[in-house]
């Protein structure tokens, strides 16, 4: 099964439309990946889609960078007791 | 006599949403005035009461001088308890004689009339324990006065309704000002411009088919043609507007492209083009340019509405136009479907496409479906914005109404937000 680290990765690239190798744990969604606003509503979208999580808008969208989300998405995995 | 509105907590409220989300129902609007004011006139009451949800008490008590949701006001009177939604022209009880009460199909209190001598005999410590010790007590009336069922009633009803007020309220003529070149048709004694409303050069009224009904401060553009029956509110503007008969447009409005048989409420904008019709239009509402309402299918069947996000409800009638809730915001080139709802504290940008029928209160619709979006604290930040530029004020009271609707609505919200969520995932992976 794939890590909270790939499949974050594998949707930014998919959302984001970037080559994974292309997508770091430091890489900032806005700045160096790109990310517009409404792209950055989709990602939320689509980790949860993912994860099947629900996400709190305002913290969700506080997340800069890649590192930080696959922190993020692990916590609240973790809090919602789904296995991920 | 003490008049006393209800609007009780029940499953009845969710027939007037998204309207009745941030208001009582007894404070919507049908020809020149609220469902309120007409019950006020009607039993010629002044000592009036109300009882609402406690949680839109607050703010009720910061914009009207009605006193709601207090005890007190249940003895040292005789009393006439009325359900906000009765009709008020075809409410004929006697305001005095025996008590009596009538309820509506689901046994809930239409009217109550409580003589003082009765009041000793009930439970006054609460509205509730009042109106539930009423129905076990006093005798039934012979027949349950006629109510608004739905939003939509309003509207439907809204051109006769401008039409009676406007005889009601017995006034005619131009006390502001109106500057040449002017168009009047019909009679001048189907118009009534208010003191200070300035009506520009290249204006037709037309009171050809129904009156005109002008407030105060209002300001009407050049190559605005108004069709009556209207009342345009007090210091509202219309811009050009192809206003066709049977709208009432509430105070502070800016209106432009072309409006029919529609209700909007104070402060709201539809500046541009775009066509609203068989509309019922909350406060605090921007369409943005070219937003455009269909009400009526191509296949001439009547409308149906989905008031919860599950079940459609047939209206009955061919012509029903959006329901847009308080604080809704649109993009350029918004296309509202026949019978759309639409939730309160939305934000929509367009895709070109009609939208869905539902979209639930505090949804962003973006990229074609209803997403989380930026979140609630976002559309409060632009509702301070949308209301300080009016000189109107934003309160901590306001805000926890508006955190209590935010739990009301969650559910249907998180089924769209959900369905969103497929449809973009699916549309990725397609």
């Amino acid at each position: 099964m794939a890590t909270v680290e790939e499949r974050v990765i594998a949707v930014t690239s998919s959302v984001l439309q970037i080559d994974p190798s292309e997508i770091k744990k430091e890489s900032v969604f806005s700045t160096d990946l790109g990310a517009e606003s409404v792209q950055s509503v989709e990602l939320v979208a689509m980790f949860e889609e993912e994860f099947d999580i629900e996400m709190e808008e305002d913290a969700a969208l506080s997340v800069e960078n890649v590192g930080d989300a696959i922190e993020f998405i692990t916590k609240v995995c973790k809090e919602q007791g789904v296995n991920a | 006599m003490r008049l006393i509105l209800l609007d009780l907590p029940g499953p009845g409220r969710q027939n007037f949403y998204p309207l009745s989300l941030s208001r009582p129902i007894f404070e919507l609007r049908c020809g020149m005035s609220s469902l309120a004011e007409k019950m006020a006139a009607k039993l010629a009451a002044t000592d009036l009461a109300g009882f609402i949800p406690p949680y839109l008490a607050e703010v009720f008590r910061e914009t009207s001088d009605l006193p709601v949701n207090d005890p007190a006001k249940l003895t040292g009177d005789d009393l006439m308890l009325v359900d906000g939604r009765v009709i008020a022209e075809s409410f004929d009880t006697p305001t005095v004689g025996p008590s009596r009460v009538a309820c509506d199909e689901e046994g809930r209190l239409l009217f109550a009339r409580i003589a003082q001598a009765d009041l000793a005999k009930l439970k006054t410590d609460s509205i509730e324990a009042l109106v539930e010790s009423a129905v076990a007590t006093l005798p039934k009336a012979g027949a349950a006065p006629a109510t608004w069922n739905y939003t939509w009633d309003l509207v439907l009803a809204n051109p006769e309704q401008l039409t009676k007020d406007f005889a009601t309220a017995g006034q005619c003529g131009i006390e502001g000002t109106i500057e040449e070149p002017a168009g009047m048709r019909g009679s001048k004694s189907d118009v009534y411009v208010a003191p200070g409303a300035l009506i520009h050069p290249m204006v037709v009224i037309d009171a050809a088919e129904g009156p005109v009904y002008i407030d105060a401060d209002a300001e009407i553009h050049p190559f605005t043609r108004i069709e009556g029956p209207c009342y345009v509110g007090k210091k509202s503007i219309l811009l050009g507007a192809k206003c066709r008969e049977g709208n009432s447009i509430g105070p502070m409005c800016r209106v432009g492209g072309e409006v029919e048989e529609s209700i909007i409420h104070g402060y709201s904008n539809k500046y541009h083009d775009g066509f609203l019709g068989h509309a019922y239009v909350g406060e605090w509402v921007n369409l943005g340019a070219l937003t455009t309402n269909s009400d009526l299918k191509n296949d001439y069947s009547s409308v149906s509405v989905v008031l919860d996000g599950k079940r459609p409800i047939d209206t009955g009638s061919t012509k029903v136009g959006a329901l847009i809730g308080d604080h809704t915001k649109t993009s350029i080139g918004t296309l509202f479907n026949t019978g759309a709802y639409v939730g309160a504290m939305t934000l929509i940008a367009a895709t070109g496409k009609p939208l869905p029928k539902f979209i639930p209160s505090f949804a962003w619709f973006l990229e074609g479906v209803v997403t989380k979006g930026f979140g609630k604290r976002k559309l409060y930040e632009t509702a301070i914005t949308a209301m300080s530029r009016r000189g109107r004020q934003w309160t901590p009271a306001q805000e926890a109404m508006w955190d209590e609707i935010f739990a009301i609505t969650a559910e249907p919200r998180k089924a769209a937000v959900k369905k969103g969520r497929r449809a973009m995932a699916s549309h990725r992976k397609g």
